[in-house]
C-alpha cells in the first residue's frame, strides 16, 4: 500500500512539494518510532544490563546504565538454582497441560458453534464472549473458598498444588481461544462442508480432515496465546500457591526472590529475563502467527 | 518422598557468589521414616541464617526418625501472614508454622495448646517477655503458641556513628561500647533526635524512618506512640483516640519529624530502610542487625560505622518496637506430637544459642535467662555494634497497637493504620483534628466481625 | 458474530426419517462437542461468580447471613469511594493514552516502507509479550527509592528527583505509566491492522478535494476504524479495569491506600485481612461497570454482525 502511493506520489513528482511532503512525513515517522522504541525497550535492555551486574556493582550505584564488569554469575546461580529450576519446570508443566486442555475444549466447542446449529448455540456463543468479561479478579475469592471447602470436605488438597492452575487457567484460555477458532471456522467456505459430506464423512471427519488442517494459523495463533496467558498469570498463583516448591516463575519471583537481602537485584533481573525468554522466543519465532491470532479475534468473526 | 542426600546440596559460600545466598534452598527434605512433618518458618534477613536452623531441624528428623520437609516463608509482600490466612481458610498445610505479631491469637480457635511445653521452658529458662505473653496467651489462659526463635526481634535505632558525630551528637558518649548506657543517654529523646534530624538533612544524609504499612514502619510508630502515652484504642475495645493527648502530641511531633526525612518513606516497604543505610545515603533507620550484616558483606565501609543502641525516651518512657515471630501447631495437623518434639527441641538451650549466633544477634530469645549470649559483645566492626541491641534497662518492650483487643488489634496492624494516621496530617494535608476523624472512622470500620 | 453463524446448507443423501435421524445425531453431537466448555464455564466461571454474590451477603466469619450488610458497610467508608474513582482514573486514563499512543504509532508504522514495517512491528510488541509481572518488577527496579535509574539520570542533569513509588501522585502516574506501556503496543497491533484495510482511494479522493493529513485522518481514517477502536477500547476498559498484578507489583495499593484499585483492595481485605465477605463485595463492584461496558461491545458487535 504504501508502495503504490510512492509510486503514484512518484508520478507526481512535477510538483516536488508532493515528494518533499512524502519524505517529511517519513522523517517524521521515523523519528517518533525511535522514541517509541525507546520507551518500549527500555525496561527490558534495562533488566538485561541489570542482570549482567554483580551484587556490588549494584550497591556501588555506578551508572545504572552501563555495566563496567559484565558477569554471568546471576545466570549461573540461577541456572544451578534447584528452587528457580523448579519455578521453571513448573510453569512449563502447567502451559503445556494448559494449552492441550485448551485446544480440546476450545476446536470442538467452536467446530460445534460454527458449523452446527443445536439448541441454545447462539445464546451459548454470546455466553462464551461474556465469560471473558467476567474477571479473574472476581472470580478468585469465590475460587478460593470453594477449594478452600473442597479441601475440608472431600480431602481433596487443592490449596497449594500447582495442578489447581491446570485446572482453572482454562477458564482464562478457552473463551478466547474459542472465539478465535469461531472466526476461522466460519471463514472456510460451505463447499467444503458439501464436498465432503457427500463423500460420505461424518463430522467429526470434517474437523479433523477438513477443518484442522485449514484452520492451521488460526490454531497456531490460539496455542500462542493459551500458552502466553498460561505463563504470565499471576494472580491465581499469588492467592493459590504459597509453598515455594509449588510456585510457579511470576509467583515464585515476585514473593520468593524479592528477600531481604537487598543486592539480589542483578539475579532478580536474570530471572526475569530468564522468565521472559519462553513467550519471547515464540515470539520470535512465530511472530506473524501471533500477530494474526490477536487480529483475529476483533477483525475476523 | 525422595530422599535427597545431604551432601548434594551445594555450599555458595564467596562473597563473590554472596548473591546466590539470596537464591537459598527455601525447601529440604531428609530420609523418610515414621511420621512427616511440615514446616514453615520465617526466611531469615541476615544471609546465612536458615542454615543454622535448618542443621537442627535435620539433626532431629534423623534423630526421630521423621521426615521433614521446610519451608522457609518470606515476610516480604506478607507472604508468611498470607500462607496462615490461607491454611486457616483450608485447614490444611504445614504442621507447624509461623506467625507473627497478633496472628496467632486471632487464630487462636485453631491452634494447639502449648501450656506443657511453655512450662517446660520457664522452668528451664527463666521467666517469659510479659509482652510474650500477652501475645500467646488466649482467652481461656491456655498458650497457642510459643515465641519463635528465629525473627524475634525489636527496631530500635541502628544509625552512622560517623554522621551523628559530625553534628553533635556522640552516641559512644550515651551508649559506650560494651558497657551500660550512660547519664548521658538521658537526653537522648525525640527532641533531641528531631534537632539531629534537621542538621543530618541539611548535611544531605537525612534520617529514614518508614512509614508506609508493612512491619518495620507500623513497629516503630507504635513504640512512639506508646512513649507519649497514646492509645487508640482501649483494653475494653472502645475507640479513645481522639481524647487521648498521647495521640495528638505524637502527631505534632510527627509533623516535624517528617519534614527531615526524605518523601518516600511513606512508601517504603520492609526492604527500603536496608538499602536507604546500606547504600550510605542514610544516617539512622530503626532496624534490628539485617542492614548491618547485609552491609558487612557488601559495603564495609559504611557497615564499620554501624551502631545499634536504645530508642529515644519520650515523656512516657523508653519503648522498644517489639516484632515476635510466633511458632504454632494446627489444631488440624496430623503429627502434633512431633511438632511439638521439634519445638521444644530448637528451644534448648544450646540451640538456641547457635541461631543467635547465626543471626548475629538478630534474634531476642524471649526468656529471660537467654538474654546473656556473647554473641551480642562479639559482633563487629565496630566494636559492640548490636550490644546495645538486645533491651534492657530503662527500655521496655512494647507491641504496637497495644493494648487494643485482638481482633481490632490485629486489622490496626496488618492495614498500617497508624502510619496513615501520620502520613493524612502530614502528607495529606490535613490538620491533626481531621486525621482523628479520619482515624476515629477507621477504627469502627474495623470493629467489624 | 457468534449470533450469525452460517448454516450448513449440505443436505445427506438420506431423505425422510433418516433425515430427522441424521439432524437428530447433528445436535447431539454438536451438544457433545460443546459440553466441555459449557462444563468449564458453568462450573469455574458462573458458579464461583454467584457463589461470590453469596459471600458477599454474609458477615466475616461467614456464619451469619447479612444481607446488604457488607455493601452499607462499604458505602460507608471514605477508602471504598476513593477506590472507586481510582479505579476509573485509572482504567480511563491508561485506556485513552493506549488508545491515542497505539493510533499514532500504527500510523508511523504505517508510513514506513513495508518492508521495514515488520521489524518495527516486532519491536514496538516486546512489552506486550513479557508476562507483565516481569516486566512490572523491571519497572519497580527503575522506580526504586535509593536505586532509581530515572532519578540517576535526573540527579545529573540537574533535574530534582522523583519519588515515583511515594508520591501520591507520581505513585499513581506510574501505575498508569506502566499499565500504558504494556497495553498500547496491543492497541497498535490492531490499529496497524485496521489502517491496512483502509481503500487507498478515499484517501486519494480526499487529498484530491485538498485536505491536509489531519483532515484525512477525521474524514477517512477514523469513521472507517470506528469498529475497531470502539472494540478495542471498550475491551480494554474491562481488561484494565480488573487489573492486579501492576498495582500490586509497584505499590501493593499504597501510599495510604491512594492507588489501590478494586481488585488490589479485594485482595487485601479478602485474603490479607482475613474477610472474605468483604473482599467479595468490592470485587462486586467490578461487575456493574463492566457489564455496561459488554452492553455496548455487544450493540457495537450485533450492529457489524448485521452491517456484514
Amino acid at each position: 500500500m504504501a508502495a503504490v502511493l510512492e509510486a503514484s506520489s512518484a508520478g507526481k513528482a512535477k510538483t516536488g512539494s508532493m515528494r518533499r511532503d512524502r519524505k517529511r512525513a517519513l522523517y517524521w515517522s521515523y523519528f517518533f518510532l525511535v522514541l517509541f522504541v525507546i520507551f518500549f525497550l527500555t525496561p527490558p535492555v534495562y533488566m538485561m544490563i541489570t542482570s549482567l551486574k554483580s551484587s556490588a556493582e549494584i550497591g556501588a550505584i555506578t551508572n545504572p546504565w552501563w555495566v563496567y564488569a559484565p558477569t554471568l554469575e546471576n545466570y549461573w546461580a540461577l541456572l544451578g538454582s534447584e528452587q528457580y529450576l523448579t519455578f521453571f519446570k513448573n510453569s512449563a508443566i502447567v502451559s503445556v497441560v494448559v494449552v492441550i486442555i485448551t485446544m480440546l475444549i476450545s476446536i470442538p466447542a467452536a467446530f460445534a458453534l460454527a458449523r452446527m446449529k443445536f439448541w441454545g448455540s447462539a445464546a451459548l456463543g454470546m455466553g462464551v464472549f461474556l465469560t471473558y468479561l467476567i474477571p479473574e479478579t472476581l472470580l478468585f475469592i469465590p475460587l478460593f473458598k470453594i477449594f478452600a471447602w473442597v479441601q475440608d470436605t472431600l480431602g481433596i488438597e487443592m490449596m497449594n498444588h500447582y495442578w489447581v492452575l491446570m485446572v482453572i487457567y482454562p477458564t482464562l484460555t478457552v473463551p478466547f481461544c474459542t472465539w478465535i477458532m469461531i472466526g476461522y471456522f466460519a471463514s472456510i467456505p460451505k463447499e467444503l462442508d458439501e464436498a465432503a459430506l457427500i463423500d460420505g464423512a461424518g463430522y467429526l471427519q470434517m474437523l479433523l480432515k477438513i477443518f484442522i488442517p485449514v484452520a492451521l494459523p488460526g490454531i497456531i495463533a490460539a496455542t500462542i496465546f493459551a500458552f502466553t496467558v498460561s505463563w504470565a498469570d499471576f494472580l491465581y498463583p499469588m492467592a493459590f500457591t504459597t509453598s515455594a516448591d509449588q510456585l510457579v516463575l511470576p509467583a515464585g519471583i515476585v514473593t520468593i526472590l524479592i528477600r531481604g537481602d537487598v543486592y539480589a537485584w542483578g539475579q532478580i533481573m536474570a530471572a526475569c529475563l530468564l522468565g521472559a525468554l519462553p513467550p519471547l522466543l515464540i515470539y520470535a519465532f512465530l511472530m506473524d502467527y501471533y500477530i494474526a491470532g490477536l487480529t483475529a479475534g476483533a477483525t475476523k468473526g | 518422598m525422595s530422599s535427597r542426600p545431604f551432601t548434594r546440596r551445594r555450599f555458595i559460600a564467596t562473597t563473590a557468589a554472596a548473591s546466590a545466598a539470596a537464591v537459598g534452598f527455601p525447601y529440604i527434605r531428609t530420609s523418610h521414616a515414621a511420621g512427616s512433618l511440615s514446616v514453615g518458618f520465617w526466611d531469615h534477613w541476615v544471609p546465612g541464617a536458615n542454615d543454622v536452623l535448618t542443621k537442627i531441624c535435620q539433626d532431629w528428623a534423623k534423630k526421630e526418625k521423621v521426615d521433614i520437609k521446610i519451608d522457609y516463608i518470606t515476610s516480604q509482600g506478607n507472604k508468611i501472614v498470607l500462607t496462615a490466612q490461607a491454611e486457616a481458610q483450608a485447614r490444611s498445610g504445614h504442621d507447624f508454622m509461623t506467625f507473627q505479631a497478633w496472628d496467632p491469637l486471632d487464630k487462636q480457635g485453631l491452634l494447639e495448646p502449648m501450656d506443657d511445653i511453655i512450662g517446660t521452658l520457664t522452668k528451664a529458662n527463666g521467666a517469659l517477655e510479659p509482652a510474650a505473653q500477652y501475645l500467646t496467651k488466649g482467652k481461656d489462659g491456655h498458650f497457642v503458641g510459643v515465641p519463635a526463635v528465629t525473627g524475634t526481634q525489636v527496631k530500635p535505632p541502628c544509625a552512622r556513628l560517623d554522621l551523628f558525630k559530625k553534628v553533635g551528637v556522640d552516641i559512644l558518649e550515651m551508649y559506650p561500647t560494651l558497657k551500660a548506657p550512660t547519664k548521658a543517654a538521658e537526653n537522648w529523646n525525640w527532641d533531641t533526635l528531631l534537632t539531629a534530624a534537621q542538621k543530618l538533612k541539611a548535611e544531605g544524609h537525612p534520617i529514614g524512618l518508614g512509614l508506609g504499612q508493612t512491619t518495620d514502619s507500623v513497629d516503630w510508630v507504635g513504640a512512639m506512640f506508646a512513649s507519649f502515652g497514646a492509645e487508640m484504642v482501649n483494653a475494653k475495645g472502645d475507640i479513645t483516640i481522639k481524647h487521648s493527648d498521647g495521640v495528638k502530641q505524637g502527631l505534632e511531633y510527627m509533623q516535624k519529624l517528617v519534614k527531615e526525612m526524605p518523601q518516600d518513606v511513606f512508601a517504603w516497604d520492609d526492604a527500603s530502610n536496608n538499602k536507604y543505610i546500606i547504600s550510605g545515603q542514610g544516617s539512622m533507620i530503626m532496624n534490628p542487625p539485617s542492614a548491618y550484616a547485609v552491609a558487612k558483606r557488601d559495603n564495609p565501609k559504611v557497615a564499620e560505622h554501624l551502631y545499634t543502641f536504645e530508642m529515644p525516651k519520650g515523656p512516657k518512657g523508653r519503648f522498644a518496637p517489639y516484632l515476635p515471630f510466633i511458632w504454632g501447631v494446627w489444631k488440624f495437623s496430623k503429627n502434633r506430637s512431633a511438632a511439638k518434639s521439634l519445638l521444644a527441641t530448637i528451644w534448648q538451650k544450646e540451640n538456641v544459642e547457635k541461631l543467635v549466633n547465626g543471626s548475629i544477634g538478630y534474634d531476642i530469645p524471649s526468656f529471660a535467662g537467654q538474654r546473656n549470649f556473647k554473641v551480642w559483645e562479639q559482633v563487629g566492626p565496630p566494636q559492640g555494634a548490636v550490644f546495645h541491641y538486645p533491651p534492657k534497662g530503662d527500655q521496655k518492650v512494647w507491641m504496637a497497637c497495644a493494648p487494643a483487643p485482638v481482633a481490632i488489634a490485629n486489622q490496626m496492624y496488618v492495614q498500617g493504620f497508624m502510619t496513615k494516621l501520620i502520613a493524612q496530617c502530614t502528607q495529606g494535608g490535613m490538620t491533626i483534628a481531621q486525621a482523628l476523624d479520619w482515624g476515629a472512622k477507621e477504627l469502627e470500620g474495623y470493629q467489624r466481625s | 458474530m457468534a449470533a450469525v453463524l452460517p448454516r450448513s446448507q449440505a443436505t445427506p443423501a438420506v431423505r425422510g426419517g433418516g433425515l430427522r435421524r441424521v439432524l437428530r445425531r447433528k445436535s447431539t453431537l454438536a451438544f457433545l462437542m460443546a459440553l466441555p466448555l459449557i462444563v468449564l464455564i458453568g462450573a469455574l466461571v458462573v458458579y464461583p461468580a454467584l457463589y461470590s454474590i453469596h459471600l458477599a451477603t454474609l458477615n466475616k466469619s461467614m456464619e451469619r447471613f447479612v444481607g446488604f450488610g457488607n455493601f452499607e458497610f462499604l458505602f460507608k467508608r471514605d477508602l471504598f469511594w476513593m477506590v472507586v474513582k481510582q479505579s476509573v482514573i485509572f482504567a480511563v486514563s491508561a485506556v485513552v493514552f493506549k488508545a491515542l499512543i497505539g493510533f499514532c504509532v500504527a500510523h508511523f508504522v504505517h508510513n514506513v516502507p513495508a518492508k521495514g514495517q515488520r521489524k518495527w512491528r516486532g519491536m514496538l510488541l516486546i512489552p506486550w509479550v513479557i508476562p507483565p509481572a516481569m516486566s512490572t518488577l523491571a519497572w519497580f527496579w527503575l522506580f526504586d527509592p535509593s536505586y532509581s535509574a530515572f532519578n540517576w539520570v535526573f540527579a545529573r542533569i540537574g533535574l530534582p528527583t522523583i519519588t515515583w513509588l511515594g508520591d501520591p501522585f507520581w505513585a499513581r502516574f506510574s501505575v498508569i505509566l506502566v499499565n500504558v506501556w504494556y497495553g498500547a503496543p496491543f492497541f497498535l497491533i490492531m490499529y496497524l491492522a485496521a489502517l491496512k484495510s483502509v481503500p487507498e482511494q478515499l484517501y486519494e479522493a480526499a487529498a484530491i478535494d485538498g485536505a491536509n493529513w489531519w483532515q484525512k485522518i477525521w474524514y477517512v481514517t477514523l469513521p472507517m476504524m470506528r469498529n475497531i477502536i470502539s472494540i478495542t477500547v471498550l475491551f480494554s476498559l474491562i481488561v484494565t479495569f480488573a487489573n492486579f498484578d501492576i498495582v500490586r507489583i509497584l505499590t501493593s495499593g499504597g501510599p495510604i491506600d491512594q492507588t489501590h484499585i478494586f481488585a488490589t483492595w479485594a485482595f487485601k481485605l479478602g485474603i490479607e485481612g482475613n474477610d472474605i465477605p468483604l473482599g467479595a463485595s468490592v470485587s462486586l463492584f467490578m461487575f456493574p461497570i463492566l457489564a455496561i461496558a459488554a452492553i455496548f461491545i455487544l450493540r457495537d458487535i450485533n450492529r457489524r454482525g448485521n452491517e456484514a
